[in-house]
């Protein structure tokens, strides 16, 4: 019985299909436990700088629960940042200088958001183009719009979005005989809930539903995904819808976190969440991906930026140089797994002969 | 359905053609390249639209729109090419667009389990929650037609479902072909083995360039009856193939001394004298097209050496194999052979153009003067030489990349597979120029996983196993037993 769990648990690593995964956890976990033993006394090992990752990142990871699902398909999209940060800017102008409800904001960011993905995902699927050409002319569309309604910042002031990006819930621990908040004082916030809950969802949707499977076997062989009688155009345009809404949802938790609308927001943010989904083992030519291995992509992203604060001496762009050397590695391995060097294809046996 | 008709511009690739299939009988259907057996097929699913006629599916007039439209109308088909996903588990393309639900959830456990269970009608053993690309042609084949047979069809395509199975896999589908036949499913069963098309189908539909032959039954007519029908031509031009005469005195052309890849092919020895063809046999995988790909540049060659008409050369390229007059055509056409979307002239054109160098285009006249010659030369069938060659089938395409390298000239052509996947009469044809082209003094590498026509075409056979070279034997005079137990043979020692 030993036996067969084990061989259960060899059989699971070396599956080339959780291997990527495997590999983001692993190195996430390597950078954040060395990060303990350099930086611990001075409180980098605390639950505090833990979930500052998330809150911080928050934004990133919901935009790319709908970046994995793109690429997947084997597509891209550029637009993501310029959508996020024309939302920012609906609610910021919306909220502030033509004093509408917040919620109709988002509201309205959030349909913008999906008509933007929507009709991208038509550019895509019916006139063929390139999904890199086509998210391009959205991105270069939300930033003029963008543009168009104000070139200066504007911060947002307004009660409900205070209330909401104020709302935090902290880390308890109980002790003599009651509930005190946890020191060094740490919380999520509605970013946070945000972020997992759309890890969760895009889970369960890659996972456990027909239409999931189905973006998975588009990326594969779209061709083939066809002839076995899958609704490919239908697929395509779905996750692009809802890339846009991931995108504008980004933009909300963006406005929520720095709480101002600004034209030049988030410029190259896009491949913020691109380098985060790949870093997390989504193959870029499409087919492979994890929705969790996104999500350890994000932090793992995030966890370097960290480690050179609390390190203190280092420049801060020594982060973009380590991300791009992960991106590198990545794509690398990737290659690597793919090209069969590591999993030989089994060869025919020896029965395989023609006459 | 009652006659279908399809036109595409230039070419009819079908002109009035009937065909029944009747409930519970396997109906094979038969026809040289380009006949429209494809097309037919290709209606049939959805795939193109019809121009004229109708189809009729228990007495009910239909129009399949596409693929899953048909599915859903009872037809379900397994592709000649295998249309599966790699990326997704072997259990997961069965079930895929069908699976089982449990709670608004996709049921996994249920999918691997009836996966596994399906496979086993097929004796095949394999964890299924791997990835498809992790298994072998033959398996993949054998799991598109499991998703095939799953589904519940009235009419089941199979579109040479067996061209990488082994005798035993083809077996065990014939099996499986007999019981769904038992309940009353009607089977399309297209192949070019003819004798799988004697021990399996009960009527047999001969099609040739796009018009009806005859329908027959399985019992009452011959195999030479049969391919006449299909070619339209004398059996005797068929099988009347002379091996190629070579002179005792013929120089040394190739001359491979221990040649070797580590990890792909080690220490193969062997010469060719100059207006020979050497076949390589052995199967898939034991080192054939390595040692040809070898000998080309697109593997690097680590160990021995290699002389041509007897200096030494060093072949780091292709670009250099090309350079030494060697030409080579890839076993897998689609992908490393033809460039779809451009013409039959520009595909011809290719290669020569590449030895000319950039600095010296070729004229449009010297392009059309060429490529029309050999449209003629192999008989390709296309109204013109401006035809994308996408559109050609299968054996006509062979033949443009025959004509490619034709057009080089080369001293030493290597053929990989250059039958497979072609009826008889494209195959005839092609082994008549090969041979032809061996008189003419070049001289051949001839690959291919059919023994019968290496036995025919080879004046030496090399035997490869294991990335070795297991043995060599006459062309004259050897049987296919031979092959099999020089293959074998090493196989014992190996293992003892």
């Amino acid at each position: 019985m030993d036996n067969r769990k084990q061989n259960k648990l060899v059989n699971f690593i070396t599956n080339p299909k959780y291997l990527m995964v495997l590999a983001t956890i692993g190195i996430f976990l390597v950078i954040y436990i060395a990060g303990i033993i350099m930086y611990g006394d001075k409180g980098f090992a605390t639950l505090r700088t833990f979930m500052m990752l998330f809150v911080d990142n928050a934004y990133i990871g919901i935009s790319a629960v709908g970046m994995t699902m793109v690429l997947i398909t084997g597509g891209i999209d550029l637009s993501v940042a310029a959508v996020a940060s024309l939302t920012g800017m609906f609610i910021a102008y919306g909220t502030t200088v033509l004093n509408i409800h917040p919620l109709i904001c988002m509201a309205f960011a959030i349909l913008v958001g999906v008509t933007l993905g929507l009709a991208m995902g038509a550019m895509v699927t019916y006139l063929k183009i390139p999904p890199f050409v086509a998210t391009l002319t959205g991105m270069f569309l939300a930033r003029g719009v963008c543009s168009l309604i104000s070139r200066d910042s504007i911060s947002i002031d307004n009660e409900l979005i205070d209330k909401m990006a104020g709302w935090k819930m902290y880390f308890m621990t109980f002790s003599d005989g009651e509930w005190v908040k946890v020191k060094p004082v740490s919380y999520i916030n509605l970013n946070v809930v945000l972020f997992i809950g759309m890890i969760i969802i895009g889970t369960i949707i890659l996972q456990k539903t027909r239409f999931g499977r189905n973006v998975y076997a588009v990326g594969g062989n779209e061709q083939s995904a066809r002839l076995m009688g899958l609704p490919v155009d239908r697929t395509k345009m779905i996750v692009y819808g809802f890339n846009g809404f991931c995108s504008a949802l980004a933009g909300i938790a963006y406005a929520l976190y720095v709480k101002s609308g600004w034209n030049l927001a988030l410029q190259g943010g896009e491949l913020d969440v691109i380098s985060a989904a790949v870093i997390g083992g989504v193959l870029l030519s499409g087919g492979v991906g994890y929705m969790i291995g996104t999500f350890f992509g994000v932090l793992l992203k995030a966890v370097i930026p960290s480690l050179i604060t609390f390190n203190g001496t280092l420049s801060s762009w020594w982060g973009k140089i380590i991300t791009g050397a992960l991106v590198l590695l990545f794509v690398a391995l990737q290659q690597l797994v793919m090209s069969g060097r590591l999993f030989k294809k089994k060869k025919p046996s020896a029965s395989h002969q023609k006459e | 359905m009652q006659g279908i008709e399809i036109q595409f511009p230039g070419v009819k690739a079908l002109d009035g053609v009937d065909f029944t299939l009747r409930r519970g009988e396997v109906h094979a259907l038969l026809g040289e390249n380009g006949a429209g057996k494809s097309t037919l097929i290709k209606c049939l699913t959805g795939v193109n639209k019809m121009d004229a006629g109708k189809i009729v599916l228990e007495g009910k007039e239909i129009r399949p729109t596409d693929p899953k439209n048909a599915m859903d109308l009872g037809i379900s088909t397994v592709f000649q090419e295998i249309n599966l996903c790699d990326n997704l588990s072997v259990a997961e393309n069965i079930f895929i667009g069908r699976q089982p639900m449990r709670r608004g959830q996709i049921n996994w456990k249920e999918i691997n389990r009836r996966s596994q269970e399906l496979l086993e009608r097929f004796h095949i053993h394999i964890d299924v929650t791997r990835p498809l690309a992790q298994y072998s042609t033959a398996i993949q084949q054998m799991v598109s037609i499991a998703r095939a047979v799953d589904v519940d069809a009235k009419v089941l395509i199979l579109d040479e479902p067996t061209s990488s199975l082994d005798n035993e896999e083809v077996q065990r589908l014939f099996a499986v072909m007999r019981d769904l036949k038992k309940q009353g499913m009607g089977i399309i069963f297209i192949t070019h083995f003819l004798d799988q098309v004697f021990e399996m189908s009960d009527r047999l539909t001969v099609l040739r360039n796009g018009h009806l032959v005859g329908v027959y039954n399985a019992s009452e007519i011959t195999k030479l009856e049969l391919v006449s029908s299909m070619i339209g031509k004398d059996l005797d031009e068929i099988f009347d193939l002379k091996r190629a005469s070579i002179k005792k005195d013929a120089p040394v052309a190739l001359e491979a001394d221990h040649i070797g890849a580590p990890g792909k092919v080690e220490d193969i020895s062997f010469t060719q004298q100059k207006g020979e063809l050497l076949g390589f046999a052995g199967l898939l995988g034991s080192g054939r097209t390595e040692t040809a790909e070898m000998i080309f540049g697109v593997t690097r060659m680590q160990d021995g050496t290699l002389k041509i008409d007897g200096h030494t050369v060093k072949i780091n390229e292709p670009m250099d194999a090309i350079h030494h007059k060697i030409a080579f055509c890839p076993e897998d056409r689609k992908r490393d052979g033809i460039i779809g979307d451009l013409t039959i002239r520009e595909n011809i054109a290719l290669a020569l153009q590449a030895r000319r160098g950039m600095l010296r285009p070729m004229s449009r006249k010297e392009q059309d003067d060429l490529s029309n010659k050999y449209i003629k030369m192999l008989s390709i069938a296309t109204p013109d030489a401006e035809k994308k060659i996408r559109e050609l089938s299968g054996g006509n395409q062979q033949k443009v990349i025959l004509a490619r390298w034709m057009a080089t000239e080369p001293n030493l052509l290597i053929l990989d597979e250059p039958t497979r996947g072609i009826d008889v009469g494209a195959k005839a044809e092609i082994q008549r120029l090969m041979l032809q082209m061996c008189e003419d003094g070049m001289s051949i590498i001839f690959i291919s996983s059919e023994l019968d026509e290496i036995i025919r075409c080879s004046n030496r056979i090399i035997v490869m196993c294991d990335g070795k070279k297991a043995g060599e034997l006459n062309g004259e005079g050897c049987t296919q037993a031979d092959i099999m137990r020089m293959i074998a043979g090493e196989k014992d020692g190996e293992t003892a």
